[in-house]
């Protein structure tokens, strides 16, 4: 009786052992999902992932997309933060229409803002890594140095106590890359490259960091017009994993996204200058 | 009689197999870290992580040589035996990705798994170099991805911890 004890004892830590060394799971769980760690340096993909991905799915004349000049005249800190982050977005497409002088009048703007927002002193040696770049068209390296600048915002808002606005700058730089996706998709519809525009984890984490932020920000009037209008859009983008969304949700897509951009770049008391 | 000790022998083999193949497929979850603040070039974690973050970017730029470009965002930590670390990622269907890690001490060995949006393991190409290693993919798919990063071998590594460095690289 002992002896088979011993027998049952040693056959389960055998099998015991098979499965503990070197096994992953087949499957997450949802509680692993959901405790998953999430960084807006990780989470959200850069302008120049999401082109890089459109890319694929033909050429499109990025030169269409390359917006006029934009003189923000206002004196909202949330807004010239989302303007920052259209105007990184900016740079990603003066990137892929290899636009040096473009890229150079971008990189010229986000010091303009950012002096505003008192967090130039080392961004602008990034300015002239930019300008380097164009003059020799590292179409590459500027697309590295793009996102690290961004990233150099961030850090410097952070270390001035303006953290909020970094969710901001993610804020504007995803509206604007989207809106130009969509814009591409719309011109010419393929279910595959409408896929690109299905991304509602990415507005359910960006809705999560609205809500973190400080109430008087969250109740500043473009920061609530870009919660209700992300709210509307990830009702639209939610569908199953591997589908893609309609010709007719994309056109809606940019539509809003296209609004969103020129509320966040209009001056106060006017249109756009 | 004997027959009945052998019908016992295998069903408790049987149960004593099931329960740790389920503990298997549930290992413990990370500890919930929350959103983090951006982790980019932080000048203070930078300097007293310079070593994982050098591997992980020393086995990323290998992957540049092929056209993939390096993302600046990076997450650097601790990992055990016991907390297997998992990133929520967002990829954007037909890029291709490599996802890196690198730590010390250098004789800690690391594994990377990919698992889509409905937490299905992605099938994915592998780099494993001891403390260095890396899981690649095209993405069929855009939607939430995640990237699961354990120490191998856990038995033998479970007292032992590990500084880490996560980065990931696209084309």
């Amino acid at each position: 009786m002992a002896d088979y004890r011993k027998l049952v004892l040693l056959l389960a830590s055998l099998a015991g052992a098979t499965v503990a060394f070197g096994a992953l799971p087949a499957s997450l769980t949802p509680a692993q999902m959901n405790a998953a760690i999430q960084t807006d340096t990780l989470t959200i993909p850069t302008p120049g992932e999401f082109f890089a991905a459109i890319n694929k799915q033909g050429k499109p004349n990025w030169t269409t997309f390359i917006r006029k000049p934009v003189i923000l005249a206002t004196t909202s800190r949330p807004q010239l933060a989302l303007e920052l982050g259209t105007l990184v977005a900016d740079g990603f497409i003066a990137v892929e229409a290899q636009d040096g002088q473009q890229v150079k009048n971008v990189g010229k703007d986000i010091i303009s803002i950012s002096k505003t927002l008192g967090i130039s002193q080392d961004i602008i040696n990034r300015g002239n890594t930019i300008n380097d770049f164009a003059e020799n068209n590292d179409w590459a390296g500027l697309n590295e140095e793009l996102e690290a600048t961004e990233n150099e915002v961030k850090l410097t808002m952070a270390k001035q106590k303006d953290s909020d606005l970094v969710t901001l700058v993610t804020l504007g730089a995803w509206i604007r890359g989207v809106q130009t996706v969509s814009g591409i998709v719309d011109k010419s519809y393929t279910p595959e490259s409408a896929k690109l525009l299905r991304q509602p984890a990415i507005i359910q984490y960006l809705l999560t960091m609205i809500d973190k932020l400080p109430p008087k920000l969250q109740e500043n009037a473009l920061v609530l017009r870009v919660k209700n209008d992300l709210k509307s859009t990830e009702a639209i983008v939610n569908t199953p994993f591997k589908d893609s969304v309609t010709a007719a949700t994309v056109h809606q897509i940019n539509d809003t996204m296209s609004k969103l951009v020129d509320a966040i770049s209009k001056s106060e008391g006017g249109a756009a200058k | 009689m004997k027959k009945s000790y052998l019908l016992s022998i295998g069903i408790l083999v049987f149960i004593a197999g099931s329960a740790l193949q389920s503990q298997s497929t549930k290992p413990v979850a990370p500890a919930p870290t929350a959103t983090v603040a951006p982790t980019a070039s932080p000048d203070a974690a930078a300097e007293s992580n310079i070593d994982p973050r050098s591997k992980a970017l020393e086995l990323a730029g290998a992957f540049t040589n092929d056209g993939f470009k390096i993302r600046d965002g990076y997450f650097t930590g601790t990992i055990d035996a016991k907390k297997p670390q998992i990133f929520a990622l967002n990829l954007s269907a037909g890029n291709q990705y490599w996802f890196c890690v690198g730590a010390v001490p250098a004789d800690q060995k690391l594994t990377v798994s990919v698992y889509d949006e409905n937490g299905k393991k992605v099938d994915s190409e592998k780099y494993q170099d001891l403390s260095m290693a890396a899981a690649g993919i095209v993405a069929e798919n855009s939607g939430r991805y995640f990237v699961y990063v354990a120490l191998e071998d856990a038995p033998k590594a479970e007292a032992q911890k590990a500084e880490y460095s996560f980065l990931y690289t696209y084309k």
